[in-house]
């Protein structure tokens, strides 16, 4: 009868680097929860640990403090392999730099998630598609990203972390690469999968895009200086 | 499917640089082709050898007498040794080695043929000869067993003794004459070619051979009686037991001869196995296999390289796979096959190399002096599984150097 836990709950979360003979402290003691179905926006200067928060939550790293619960499972408890797992099945990541692999199709960029979960060829193809069309671009399938404008290669790259409908979407700057108007329909694209019930956390450079989510969490030197709602109730579609 | 997945990919690796490809292939191919055609040419070697040191008789022990050597009395005084057709049916009954067990005796004659006259080694033989030797008989017959019972005067040419004597006119039927007495050609052996070893002063194809009782008759040789056999041939069923065969034939005829079983000199062996052995064709054979497999890991490095080159330019692509769900052994598996079909594709080509190079030399070589390869399937089996073992070894340290890959690349493009 509980409320189903949190998607993401960090309990003052750090990140210490060690390079040469520096340390350098990412993170400091970040405490966070994320509902499913939130959109959270995150801003801060360059060099704050955005970047290092969305490897952290994205499981790509192990924090050197602090708790990290995964749907209320603790993550330090989850082995090697259960977290490439659920890297596949739970959380999908959209990358500033689009990262498709230039050699494979759209479709086949799709499906690269479903490859290492043993899915039969048949459904990946049905599900790759599926995905592919959500983002409008059945018709570019077969197309190698070369093939494809910026605009439509983060639609790929947002197709391939939605192809297994995962719990949480992280995006760090999906929009930094595109030029204003493409961006505009990159982030709809994104807005919409909320609306449709997703769970997102994006980093944003942006001040007008950290306006329009619902929730902004603003980071300064690795701690959190600001969480709090917009005043946008919800991803709205339309102009700034 | 992974498999499959791992081709595709391998294949894509090849052909993002031909160039590079070419030159790394170049080397597993060579490498392959080498080992395949060292070895190939190495037996070729071997067979060339044994083949020319075993002529004289396949699987031959020539057992001779000496002097009793255990004594102490001057050279000249100490009682000289020989056998008798009664040893040889001894020795022949009671070995459990030998299936051949022949009596030879042999001298120097002047031979004649109408104008031509020269000095031949004639041998005294027996029908068995033929086999024991190995030598097919071109034309004519062989010396046969009534030709002993008979002790006919009919003679069997060597090939080179024939060309001497005859030269191109006689040939079966002619009349020659040794130490005066004249004697019917009835057969001329094949030609023998290079030995190197033999029993005696004269190669086969240098001598005349007339059945033994037949040369019993030209009278007492060497201050001993008429009918002495000089040298007792053994064919052995298993060169690998000549060891025993001939401590056998010693302890038989030491007994008959009443010498000490251990008198070295009184009772002496000789045997084309026993030179072959000494000779270090192994050590060839390792010689070549060495050079073949170094050529074959100097292929590996290649490919090596070429494979931690493409880890390094595809680090980005290892990030996406394990951000979207690969373990680190998905991708160490998907590099180590890439090599590994990558090293099978050139392996199989150089194989297919290797073989084309051997028949190519095995058109052109020719009988005694240049080897030609033997092709045995253990070959390609050696070749493919040393390749094997280079494509494993140096798909390693790249598909773990992928796993290693940190997937932040993918979130901090430089
Ligand atoms: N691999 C690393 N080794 C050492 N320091 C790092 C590493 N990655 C990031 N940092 C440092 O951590 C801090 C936070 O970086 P990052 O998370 O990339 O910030 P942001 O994304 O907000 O610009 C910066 O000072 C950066 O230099
Ligand atoms: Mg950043």
């Amino acid at each position: 009868m509980s409320a189903p836990p949190p998607v993401i709950e960090l309990r003052g979360i750090e990140k210490k680097y060690l390079s040469g003979r520096f340390a350098v402290e990412a993170l400091r003691g970040i405490d966070l929860r994320v509902d499913g179905g939130e959109l959270v926006a995150i801003m801060g200067p360059s060099g704050s640990g955005k970047t290092t928060l969305m490897e952290i939550l994205g499981c790509l790293l192990q924090p050197t403090g602090g708790k990290y619960l995964f749907k209320g499972q603790p993550i330090e408890s989850i082995p090697p392999d259960g977290l490439a797992r659920l890297r596949g099945e739970e959380i999908g990541f959209v990358f500033q730099s689009f990262n498709l692999l230039p050699r494979l199709s759209a479709a086949e960029n799709v499906e690269l998630p479903l490859t290492y979960r043993s899915v039969a060829r048949r459904e990946r193809r049905e599900r790759a598609a599926r995905a592919l069309e959500r983002v409008g671009l059945a018709a570019r399938a077969r197309h190698r990203p070369a093939e494809l404008s910026g605009g439509e290669r983060q639609r790929v790259a947002i197709a391939r972390a939605l192809v297994n409908t995962p719990s949480l979407i992280l995006a760090d700057e999906p929009t930094g690469n595109l030029d204003t108007q493409t961006g505009e329909s990159v982030l709809e694209l994104l807005f919409s999968l909320v609306r449709d019930g997703a769970t997102v956390v994006m980093v944003t450079h942006d001040p007008r895009i950290g306006e329009r989510a619902e929730r902004l969490v603003t980071i300064r030197d690795g701690l959190i200086d600001g969480d709090g709602a917009t005043g946008a109730a919800a991803p709205r579609r339309g102009a700034p | 499917m992974r498999l499959r997945e791992a081709v595709r990919e391998a294949l894509r690796t090849l052909r993002v640089s031909w160039l590079r490809t070419v030159l790394t292939l170049f080397g597993i191919v060579w490498g392959t082709a080498s080992v395949i055609f060292l070895l190939a040419w190495g037996i070729g070697v071997r067979d060339m050898i044994e083949g020319a040191y075993l002529r004289v008789g396949r699987n031959l022990v020539q057992v001779f007498a000496g002097q009793v050597g255990e004594d102490f009395t001057p050279a000249a005084d100490r009682r000289t040794l020989w056998f008798t057709l009664d040893d040889v049916d001894v020795v022949r009954q009671r070995s459990r080695y030998a299936s051949l067990v022949l009596p030879e005796s042999h001298f120097f004659r002047e031979v004649s043929y109408r104008q031509t006259a020269t000095t031949l080694n004639v041998r005294g033989v027996t029908p068995e000869h033929v086999s024991l030797r190995g030598v097919r008989v071109a034309a004519g017959r062989p010396i046969r067993g009534d030709d002993l019972s008979h002790r006919r005067r009919v003679a069997v040419l060597g090939a080179e003794a024939r060309r001497r004597l005859l030269g191109a006119h006689g040939g079966i039927g002619s009349i020659i004459r040794i130490g005066g007495q004249s004697f019917t050609v009835v057969g001329l052996l094949d030609d023998v070619g290079m030995q190197l070893w033999q029993d005696g002063p004269t190669r086969l194809d240098e001598q005349v051979w007339i059945p033994l009782t037949t040369l019993f008759l030209f009278g007492p040789r060497y201050g001993r009686d008429a009918e002495v056999v000089d040298n007792i041939l053994l064919g052995l069923r298993d060169r690998r037991l000549r060891h025993e065969a001939e401590r056998e034939v010693r302890a038989i005829l030491a007994e008959r001869l009443r010498v000490s079983l251990t008198d070295e000199e009184a009772i002496r062996t000789a045997s084309p196995l026993a030179s072959l052995e000494k000779l270090p064709l192994d050590q060839i054979d390792d010689l070549l296999f060495t050079l073949g497999v170094t050529t074959l890991a100097i292929g590996g490095v290649g490919i090596l390289t070429m494979m931690l080159d493409a880890v390094q330019e595809r680090r980005q692509e290892i990030g996406v796979r394990l951000a979207v769900g690969a373990r680190r052994r998905d991708v160490l598996i998907q590099f180590f096959l890439e090599t590994f079909v990558i090293a099978g594709a050139g392996g199989l080509l150089g194989a297919a190399l290797g073989l084309a190079g051997c028949a190519a030399l095995a058109a052109v070589a020719h009988g005694d002096l240049i080897p030609v390869p033997v092709v045995r399937w253990e070959i390609v089996a050696v070749a493919l599984s040393v390749m094997s073992a280079v494509g494993f070894l140096s798909g390693l340290f790249p598909a773990w150097r992928a796993s290693r890959v940190d997937p932040s690349v993918t979130l901090r493009a430089e």
